[in-house]
């Protein structure tokens, strides 16, 4: 057993080496690498102002190619990572309180004084103090990778979905395509999640996962072919611009119920939350993972589940076109709201289906209707309704 | 800065490469079986990734859907499913050191037709790359009836199956 004084003195050796070491990565780090590549560096007197004074410190970061309009800054802040994981952890909290206003409950109510605002950070710090617990008999290296991975991936979708005509990390001319190709890499994460815990309710829980993505993988990129069709384009600034007259969703109400439907079931929520399903599985494949690993993963979800709300606003509700009042990315965020909204409501009210339901709806009805989808989309393009 | 822009080409190239043949040799020399099949998994990515360093993003994607989203996934879950003891061990006979000479005597000539054809110079185009709107329209009009063969095949690969698993499914009871 450590005493406290142990757990102290182990701390102070850590920081004492670290004190040691670093100038002999730091100094090599300043005085060669950063030279050889070119790297104008500021000054201390520099540094120390643009503390003070944020206004000057953005020329500082420009040189560095680290400002606003560098594909780093894109990345990692703005359209790219900070930015999704911020409205992912607001869709945490707005589910929490919508699904508590639904059923007549109040939520969290007390971390923060109005309404629990600061739930989010609340249970952050929990999970970053908890401990990492490793099964004994799990493998160690795909174990640890799982949860990272899947917050790659899912940060990943984010890449070629624009959020307006002048923010957006990448264009491509099969941007469509992109996001729906990562989507398809999601069962092998979850598989190896599932393997590495060594558990029966986590490789039964991943079972079902990739018999499930799999099945509502097809229907949901048939029921986009329709609106490929309409719009003559690949790429989701070509589909939005094709919506000026009228948005999608109008001629094309089957193909976005089924990837509506099919979109739930991607995120595992739940009349689909069979994977995790916590009364009969624990908690799935995410049964191991527990601290900061089961926060990733949380995370993953709900950047996924941010990625797919913009996707369907892009795809199906005109993306951010509206009267010039307002600029197009406010356009963007007022119907993403309703769209997460609307994604939102199910888990507040509805039971979760069966095995045998959910491969029957699959495998029959979403392919097949969105095969009827692909037809009527082909009647109307050939009559003309959009130009 | 300008110096790391024009090298970031050939550094790509190389790490996608060393990715996927690293991983490819992975898929067939690991002693874990599951570890092989996600290296399979990893080694169809980077051509995935290489196939994007080429220009033909549509067919990476493709890759991606067909090869890791469904082939490589299916591949995993069977060895999940069937797996029995931890490790598998390879023999290592007398067919393994021929395999290697084979395949490096093999290796070595290809390099050396490649290196004497006159195709080591750098060839650069300011062509742009085919889109995939003319794949496509090419596809359905000079290939058309090609596209239907090819559709009719794999419709009856799938009855095929269809028809032998439930005839091993009757014969089983």
């Amino acid at each position: 057993m450590e005493t406290f004084e142990d757990f102290l003195k182990r701390i102070i050796v850590v920081v004492f080496w670290l004190l040691l070491l670093l100038p002999f990565i730091i100094f090599p780090f300043i005085f060669i690498v950063v030279p050889a590549l070119g790297i104008p560096l500021p000054t201390a007197n520099q540094v120390l102002t643009a503390l003070l004074d944020p206004l000057k410190a953005l020329p500082l970061v420009n040189d560095l190619g680290l400002g606003p309009s560098s594909l780093f800054f894109k990345i990692a802040a703005f359209p790219g990572f900070t930015f999704a994981a911020l409205v992912a952890t607001g869709i945490i909290l707005y589910e929490r309180k919508l699904m508590a206003k639904v059923q007549v409950r109040v939520g969290p109510l007390y971390a923060g004084r109005f309404e629990g605002i600061l739930q989010p950070i609340a249970d952050l710090v929990k999970l970053l103090f908890k401990e990492l617990l490793v099964p004994a008999k799990a493998d160690k290296t795909f174990f640890f990778i799982a949860p990272s991975l899947s917050l790659a991936l899912a940060t990943a979708l984010l890449a070629v979905i624009p959020l307006a005509p002048d923010i957006f990390i990448a264009r491509s001319e099969v941007s469509l395509l992109i996001p729906f190709a990562i989507i398809g890499l999601t069962p092998l994460v979850i598989l190896i999640a599932a393997w590495a815990s060594s558990n029966k309710f986590a490789f039964i829980g991943g079972l079902r996962a990739l018999h499930q993505l799999i099945a509502y993988e097809i229907p949901m990129m048939l029921s986009l072919v329709g609106v490929v069709i309409l719009s003559g384009s690949l790429d989701l600034f070509g589909i939005v611009e094709a919506q000026r007259g009228l948005w999608f969703i109008l001629p094309q109400l089957l193909g976005a119920s089924i990837f509506y439907v099919t979109m739930l079931s991607e995120l595992e929520r739940i009349p689909f939350d069979l994977p995790e399903a916590d009364t009969e599985l624990v908690a799935g494949w995410l049964t191991e993972y527990s601290g900061m690993h089961f926060g990733l993963l949380q995370l993953a979800t709900y950047v996924k589940f941010y990625a797919l709300a913009v996707l369907f606003t892009l795809i199906f509700l005109g993306g951010w076109i509206g009267p010039a009042f307002l600029p197009p990315f406010a356009w963007l965020l007022i119907k993403l709201f309703f769209v997460i909204t609307f994604m939102l409501l199910p888990r507040a009210f509805m039971p979760r289906v069966r095995m045998d339901q959910l491969i029957r709806l699959g495998w029959v009805w979403l392919i097949m209707l969105a095969f009827v989808n692909l037809f009527i989309a082909l009647v109307q393009a050939s009559i003309g309704v959009i130009l | 800065m300008r110096r790391v822009v024009h090298i970031m080409p050939d550094m790509v190239f190389i790490a996608v490469a060393v990715i996927t043949i690293g991983a490819a040799i992975l898929a067939l020399e690991s002693r874990e079986l599951v570890y092989g099949a996600v290296a399979l998994a990893v080694s169809f990515l980077g051509v995935a990734g290489i196939f994007i360093l080429l220009d033909a993003v549509f067919l990476a994607m493709m890759q991606v859907l067909v090869y890791v989203g469904s082939i490589a996934v299916l591949i995993i879950f069977v060895v999940m499913l069937v797996r029995r003891e931890k490790w598998v061990s390879i023999p290592a006979g007398k067919e393994r050191i021929m395999g290697v000479i084979a395949s490096v005597s093999l290796l070595a000539f290809v390099g050396f037709v490649v290196l004497g054809s006159g195709l080591t110079e750098t060839f650069t185009s300011t062509a742009t790359p085919p889109s995939f709107f003319e794949i496509g329209r090419q596809l359905v009009t000079e290939y058309g009836l090609t596209l239907q063969i090819l559709g009719l095949v794999l419709a009856l690969a799938v009855i095929g199956a269809l028809t032998m698993a439930k005839v091993e499914g009757i014969r089983s009871k």
